[in-house]
């Protein structure tokens, strides 16, 4: 990218030392200054109003006051008692966010990898396929896997019918189930569950995780591929010392892309996890627009989600460019 | 290497089947005849398709504020992401490139923070609730959508181009409109595409600025939850798909969506 090698003739129209200077320049900076307003301003006004103060009803005034952090991490009746509630909301969040995460990326990396040996058109067609399940709404992925893991006409029945259900008490393994609380003493249950939560939360992130994986992937020079072939190399093993040491960081990267963007997941938290399981987003909707009406206290739930995520983007922002020049 | 391995296109056939199938059942669920979602349907009919986009007042309403924000949400998008992206390539300089990350930085970071002071911005400014202040925010949040597609475009274009077009005595004003414009139409109608699905389909940056005065399909689907699945909202589903499949086929069509995803052009 030479972007320096813009010349004098290349300046813009109105450099004609003048007035038009000055409008070409004024236009400019009201553009920045409605970027930031739209982009920038929301997460300030959400850092502001964490320092406010609640006041009685449903209104709060602007402060300095840190009692809404006192009340997330040790609560609101510290010192004479310690709670830990938030806390652990935000455990949860980071908790699901991790495994879903995790296990897109582990299951869209064999994946990508095989599109991007695909001839051109195929790869175009798995593209548009992909983008147009990745668009989908969080609504309607919550919906369908509803459907499909309620007891009444999904999963379940085919276990039900199957004799799968039958199966799994004559191998003994439909007690292990119930005590994952993925069983009730008929068939086996699926909602509410961490685990319904968190294959909705990957299903969600899966399409992401192809098409963050497939540049890397489909930048892998083939040569070294073949190279690696000819010299005997068994499949596996090409792709165990040659592919996933090359798009290593790019793998990283992903899974911490991933995990941001699932760190504020709410619908399907509400549908799928249990109330004692859920996540800070569902508390933060709570305090915001739900039962509670404490905004001050969701800013401040806001803003350490925030700092979480945050903190994980400039740690794979840190990964990268040190890969970069390594 | 183009022909894959058996393993591997079981797997990848497999992997289409579990992305298919909540899609599947949700429109499948779209044809019953009763109130409920039963899979498969019971007494298939036609009727939910009838009320969702004809007779029904909560969905045609709707599906028009959804239609009217996202298009316009689009197009707002694209005329934030142009200027950015644009001075981004000529200038490269400091200011560029915060500019740049401040346009990307609502999609980067957990939607429901954004949303959240969206909320608290347009209720200081009395604007909450009102679509016009929806149209803003969901463009402020997929700004960095077009901004990629179109700076992949402006990097397309040959500098050679541009400096002979220079050197003939063309201001940047006519090299803009002969060279620069032409080239990246495709990039930007990606762009505006993207932007356009997702908006259609987005809900938690909605569900906070539009306060309850009015309501999305999305929005509307997720009120109706409480009152559990019913087959017109499965209608609506089915709506979203075919609007993301026509659109990201018309960005296959004219564009090349591979390039647009970052593979490597110069291997075929």
């Amino acid at each position: 990218m030479s972007v320096e090698t813009a010349d004098p003739p290349m300046a813009p129209p109105d450099v004609d030392r003048g007035p038009g200077l000055s409008g070409y320049f004024m236009v400019r900076i009201a553009f920045c200054v409605a970027v930031a307003a739209l982009c920038l301003l929301p997460f300030l006004m959400v850092i502001a109003i964490s320092f406010g103060e609640k006041v009685e009803g449903a209104g709060w005034h602007f402060a300095f006051d840190l009692t809404n952090y006192r009340r997330f991490f040790v609560g609101a009746d510290w010192p004479n008692s310690t709670s830990t509630l938030y806390l652990q909301k935000l455990g949860w969040s980071i908790y699901y966010a991790v495994i879903a995460s995790v296990i897109a990326v582990v299951s869209a990396f064999p994946f990508t990898y095989f599109l991007t040996r695909l001839t051109r058109k195929a790869q175009t067609l798995w593209l548009v396929f992909l983008l147009s399940s990745l668009s989908l709404s969080e609504v309607f992925i919550v919906m369908g896997w509803d459907i499909l893991l309620s007891a009444r006409s999904g999963l379940p029945m085919v276990f039900q019918e199957t004799g799968l259900t039958q199966w799994l008490k004559d191998m003994g393994w439909f007690d292990t189930l119930r005590d994952w609380g993925l069983a009730s003493p008929r068939n086996v249950k699926f909602k509410t569950s961490v685990f319904a939560t968190v294959l909705t939360m990957s299903y969600l992130v899966w399409p992401y995780a192809v098409i963050l994986l497939y540049p890397a992937l489909s930048r892998l020079d083939p040569s070294l591929i073949e190279a690696a072939r000819t010299m005997g190399a068994r499949p596996w093993t090409v792709i165990r010392t040659v592919v996933i040491p090359s798009v290593k960081l790019a793998l990283i990267g992903t899974v911490l892309l991933l995990f941001v963007f699932l760190l504020g997941t709410y619908v399907a938290v509400t549908v799928f996890a249990a109330p004692a399981q859920q996540t800070l987003a569902v508390s933060i909707y709570e305090a915001v627009r739900g039962a509670t009406l404490n905004a001050p206290f969701g800013s401040a739930q806001a803003v350490v989600l925030l700092v979480t995520a945050v903190i994980l983007l400039v740690i794979g922002q840190k990964l990268s460019t040190a890969g970069g020049k390594g | 290497m183009r022909r894959l391995h058996w393993a591997a296109s079981l797997f990848m056939g497999l992997a289409a089947v579990v992305v298919l199938m909540p899609i599947v059942v949700v429109s499948a669920a779209a044809l019953n005849g009763g109130r409920s979602m039963a899979f498969p349907p019971e007494n298939p009919t036609f009727d939910r398709f009838v009320e969702f986009f004809v007779s029904e007042p909560v969905w045609t309403t709707a599906l028009w504020n959804s239609i009217v924000i996202s298009v316009s949400a689009a197009a707002l998008s694209v005329l934030i992401a142009w200027p950015v992206a644009y001075w981004l390539w000529r200038a490269n300089d400091g200011l560029s490139k915060v500019l740049a990350g401040l346009a990307a930085m609502p999609f980067a970071l957990p939607p429901i923070v954004f949303g959240v002071g969206l909320g608290f911005l347009w209720s200081f400014t009395g604007a909450l609730g009102q679509m016009w202040a929806g149209v803003l925010s969901l463009a402020a949040l997929f700004a960095a959508l077009p901004l990629v597609t179109i700076s992949i475009g402006l990097q397309s274009i040959d500098k050679a181009l541009l400096e002979a077009a220079a050197t003939m005595g063309a201001t940047e004003g006519v090299s803009f409109r002969t060279i620069v414009l032409p080239q990246t139409i495709p990039y930007t109608m990606s762009g505006f595409f993207f932007a356009l699905v997702l908006s259609f389909n987005e809900f938690i940056v909605m569900f906070f600025v539009s306060s309850s005065s009015y309501a999305t399909v999305t929005l509307q689907i997720f009120n109706s939850l409480r009152n559990g699945f019913t087959p017109t909202m499965a209608v609506a589903a089915i709506t979203f798909i075919t609007v993301s499949v026509v659109a990201f086929s018309l960005v296959a069509r004219f564009g090349d969506l591979p390039r647009l995803m970052g593979a490597d052009t110069t291997r075929r």
